[in-house]
Order: C-alpha cells, then structure tokens, then sequence
C-alpha cells in the first residue's frame, strides 16, 4: 500500500495557482526527495498532506486516510518538520523537546540519545541564546523522535554545516531501513541524490516530467564551473555561459571537459568542477524555453 | 501541555496583577474613617453637575457610614480596580496568544502538531482565563479581612455577586482580545485594534447623552452599587427579561467572541 497517494491535487491561494495537478505516489519505506525553487510549492505540498492546508481540488491519502477529514489521525502517526520553524524562545532546550514530544505516545529512545550525542545542544541553556543551526538542531530532535510511520521533512539541512548534514544523512537513512516513509524538500541538490530513493522536481507548482529532467541533467554534463588565475588567456573550445561575482565562470566545452582543463597551464587552475549539476543551473535550464523543446515536454 | 506552558508564560504578569489589585485595596480600606470624615466634611462630589458622580457622592457620603462603606467599595474595588486593572491584564494577556506565535514563526510549529485547533484554542484561553478571574475573587475577599482592620464588614454574598459579575465582564475582553489575537498577525495589531475600541468605549462613557451606549455602563457604580448593597438580587443579574440582565449579556459576549477565535482559527492558513 502507498503511505501517500496523490491524484490531480490542485491549490490556490487567491488569484495564484500554487498547486496545478500534482500526482505523487510514494510507496511504504520510500525516502523521496522533492526539489524545486522556493515558491514552486513544496511546503505548500507537505502542508496539504498533513491537514495544515485545504486543497481545492484532487483525491489525497496519506496513511491510507484523507488529510481533510482526518488531520488529527494522520499529525498523530507522522511527524511534520516545517520549513521555517521557530522554536519557543523562552524555554530551555530541555522543556523545548518535553513540550514538542510529549504530543506523541511513543518516542524513539535510542534515536533521541544518538541525536542528542551528534548534535552536543546546551539543553539547559534558553533556546533565545542559541544559534540558527543549534535551532535547526532542536527542532530536528523534535521532528526525527516520535515513533510515527511517516516523516515530512521541509528543509531539513538549513541552516546546518556539512559535518551536521552528514551525520542526519545516515539518521534519515537509519529511520528509512526501519521501514520509515520519509519525503524531504531541500534546496542541497546532491546531497538528496545520494539519500532519496527517487527524486522529484516541483516547478511553477508541478512536477517536472523525469524525462525532461534527465534532459536537462545530461546537458548539464558538459557544464565546467572553473576558477581560473588572472591574466590567463581561455583556450579555444569553449563558451562562457556565465560569469559568477566571485570570477568563477561556467563554460560549454566543445569536447571533454576534462580534456580542455588539461589545455590550460598547471598554475592557472585555482578550482574547477565538472559535470556537477547545481540547482540553480538546473532550475535556469528547466525554465529554458529552448531547453524545455529540446529536452521534451512533461 | 499547551495549558502548561500558557500558564508557564503568564504566571509572572498574573502575580504582579494580583499584587497591583491588592495594592490597590488595602489604601483605600484602611483609609476609609479618615475619607468618609473628609466626605462629611465636602459636599463636592453631591454637587458635581455630573449626573454619575453625583450619585457617586451621594452613595459613598451616605449618612449610614456601614452603606457608605459599601458603596466605597463598589466604586474602589469593581468600579475603579477591575475595570481598570482587570481589563488591562485581560489584553496583555490575552495580545500574545497567537499573535506572539505567528511573529515567532512557531504558529505552524504548534499547529503541525496532534492536537485539534479547538483544543489548542482551549487550552491557550482557560489558564488566561483562570489567570484573570480567579485574583478579582481572592483579592475581593482579602477585602473583607481588611474591612475587619477598621472595624467595618462587607456582605460576603453581595461581594461574591459582585466579583462574579467583574469576573465575567474581565473574562469578556479577554475573549474578544483573544479573537483578534487569533486574526493578526503581529502583537502591535491586537494592541492597536483592542486598546483603540476600548478608548472609544472610555470616550463614549464620558458624553454624557450616549454613555448607556457604552460597554462601561455594564460594570460601573450603578451597577455595582446596588449589587454590593443588596438591591440587585442574583436572577437580576442574569435575567435579561424581568431584570437588567446585565452579566447574561456579558456572558453571552464572551461565548459570541470565543466561538468567533474559534471559527478564525479554524480558518487560518498558513
């Protein structure tokens, strides 16, 4: 059975269409991540899935019951991390995590002691002294620990550095071998490639065909992000496609990245990437209209 | 938990409250020989153009100084204290509700969780509730304790009728900041839209021709007055047909904005 199962869901606000015909189907342990640019409907989707939104049209089901008619029942067996969640400012860490917790009546025991060892919070201190991260931290603790079948995650990793974004990696991916269903929204494009089991990208409140995707991706390929030193000259084979602010420039090559970087001198190469596909190039593509004829239509 | 942690949040304004309502009492108690003395003396407030303060000094200079004493108390604790002071812990109390939980962005946070908006809507309204009601009562029976200081007494079924009727007129203001907590979005909103109706409701009070039009008129001397003195039976109080029906009307007040936060907070998105 599907945790979720979703058919033409469709939501506006006002005169804007934030949700234009979303079909989703995510099987029972699945770990999905959904992308897409801030405005494309994300939270939007995750809030419709636990009641905190109405939607104006389509059949959804998440743990087998509709959001409209049983919100309480679905918010009890699953957890809801929202994206741009404040925590209590005024309560220590400690009360922070009783009061959040003690709304569910089972919690992850060796979970909560493992995220509390990674993540070395002052819980004693007041939350209003804390830093964004340490905040994040807190309201993960709060999200991850309720033993429920279903995790909704919006952004997860903001705000956290690399080290803390690996350690919640192999947490995630620990809940998702105990036969957890996780969905997770984030703007970390690689990061979510090597956790989520499949990968979905909400554009202009749809989502992109994983045709059009791949498309887009393989064109990406060929994409060289290089630093160079000043004063070199750029050898032949290549067009630049953009200049960054901080002198980065992101070229086309004509034949092998790899083998045009060998053209250049030793020393002028202060960094260079090849083939990464970062979301901001991926949305720019996406919203291409010549990449979109290109790359085929959803 | 939600109770918890609202009570958590307002347990230091409702002490200071409680302290400035009791404050406020035992002056004017223990003061009340050197003041009716004075009063004998002045016919000031008897001769005031002002139809209400005239009745005011008429009451408190009464000849009987038991009545008089009675009636003192009905302007200084009810009159003056509650309307006062309780309607003010009413608003800041009831301002932050949800207004304070959409500027700390942690509205979505308690609204994700397995509770229904009723029961948060509930359990964020009785402590504030209890907060605000229960003082008026204890610091009005500290009254009578006091009272026996300078060898005066107070009706103690009279005073509990009284408290009962400043009680739900307080509960009512908390109910209708409580609503417009639930529609802003920022404190400042609920302050400006609460404290701008009730400078209205003060400035309608004080015209003289349209005061009967004005909430005050529910919870001022003459109607304090003749509760504290024992003219105005309990089912006068309540019964809006053969009596004034004064605390049935606030009453009602109070269930017509709680049902209104209700339905807005049912209603809210995101």
């Amino acid at each position: 059975m599907n945790t979720i199962a979703i058919t033409g869901l469709q939501k506006a606000f006002g005169p804007r269409q934030v949700l234009r015909g979303i079909d989703l189907q995510v099987p029972r342990g699945e770990l999905l991540g959904l992308v897409g640019p801030n405005g494309a409907g994300k939270s939007t989707l995750l809030r419709t899935l636990v009641g905190l939104v109405t939607r104006d049209a389509g059949e959804v089901a998440v743990l087998g019951r509709d959001p409209n008619d049983h919100a309480l029942s679905i918010r009890r067996d699953s957890c809801y991390l929202p994206g741009e969640t404040g925590v209590y400012q005024q309560m220590t860490g400690k009360a922070f995590l009783d009061f959040a917790l003690g709304f569910y009546p089972r919690r992850q025991q060796g979970l909560y002691d493992r995220l509390l060892a990674g993540f070395e919070l002052p819980l004693a201190q007041k939350v209003r002294s804390y830093s964004a991260g340490m905040k994040q931290k807190l309201a993960l603790i709060a999200s991850l620990v309720p033993d429920v079948d279903l995790y909704l995650l919006d952004e997860p990793d903001r705000a956290l550095d690399a080290s803390v974004r690996f350690f919640l990696r192999s947490v995630l991916l620990d809940l998702k071998a105990q036969g957890k269903t996780i969905v997770l929204s984030s703007h970390h494009l690689s990061e979510v490639e090597t956790l989520a089991d499949r990968l979905e990208f909400l554009l202009d409140g749809a989502f992109v065909a994983q045709e059009r995707l791949a498309a887009a991706r393989t064109r990406l390929r060929s994409h060289t992000r290089v630093r160079l030193a000043a004063d070199v000259a750029l050898p032949s084979g290549a067009t630049v496609l953009a200049r960054e602010p901080d002198g980065t420039l992101v070229l086309l090559t004509d034949r092998d990245p790899l083998l045009w970087l060998r053209d250049l001198p030793p020393d002028a190469v202060q960094s260079a990437e090849v083939g990464i596909a970062r979301l901001e190039d991926l949305y720019q593509l996406l919203l291409d209209p010549t990449t979109n004829q290109r790359g085929g239509h959803s | 938990m939600i109770a918890k942690k609202t009570w958590r949040e307002i347990r230091v304004m409702v002490l200071v409250y409680m302290l400035i309502l009791e404050l406020l009492a035992i002056p004017v108690i223990l003061l009340w020989p050197d003041i009716y003395a004075d009063l004998q003396r002045s016919t000031l407030l008897r001769n005031m153009g002002i139809d209400w303060l005239k009745r005011i000094g008429e009451g408190v200079g009464n000849r009987d100084s038991d009545i008089a004493f009675i009636n003192w108390a009905a302007v200084m604790l009810f009159f003056r204290s509650t309307n006062l002071v309780g309607l003010a812990a009413a608003v800041l109390v009831g301002t932050g509700l949800f207004a304070r939980e959409r500027e700390s962005q942690t509205f979505e946070f308690l609204l994700a969780r397995p509770v229904s908006r009723g029961s948060i809507l509930w359990q964020k309204f009785w402590p504030c509730a209890l907060g605000v009601t229960v003082p008026i009562f204890l610091v009005n029976a500290s009254a009578i304790f006091w009272s026996h200081c300078i060898d005066y007494d107070l009706p103690r079924w009279q005073l509990f009728l009284a408290s009962l009727h400043a009680a739900i007129y307080v509960l009512c203001f908390l109910a209708f900041t409580t609503w417009i907590s639930v529609l802003s979005r920022v404190q400042a909103h609920v302050a400006f839209w609460v404290g701008g109706f009730t400078i209205v409701q003060i400035g309608i009070y004080l015209t003289q021709r349209i005061r009967q039009w004005s909430l005050f008129r529910l919870a001022d001397f003459e109607w304090y007055g003749p509760i504290m003195t024992g003219n105005t039976p309990m089912w006068e109080m309540f019964d809006p047909i053969r009596g004034h029906g004064f605390t049935t009307y606030l009453l009602l007040a109070t269930l017509l904005f709680y049902g209104l936060a209700w339905r807005a907070l049912h209603r809210a998105e995101l």
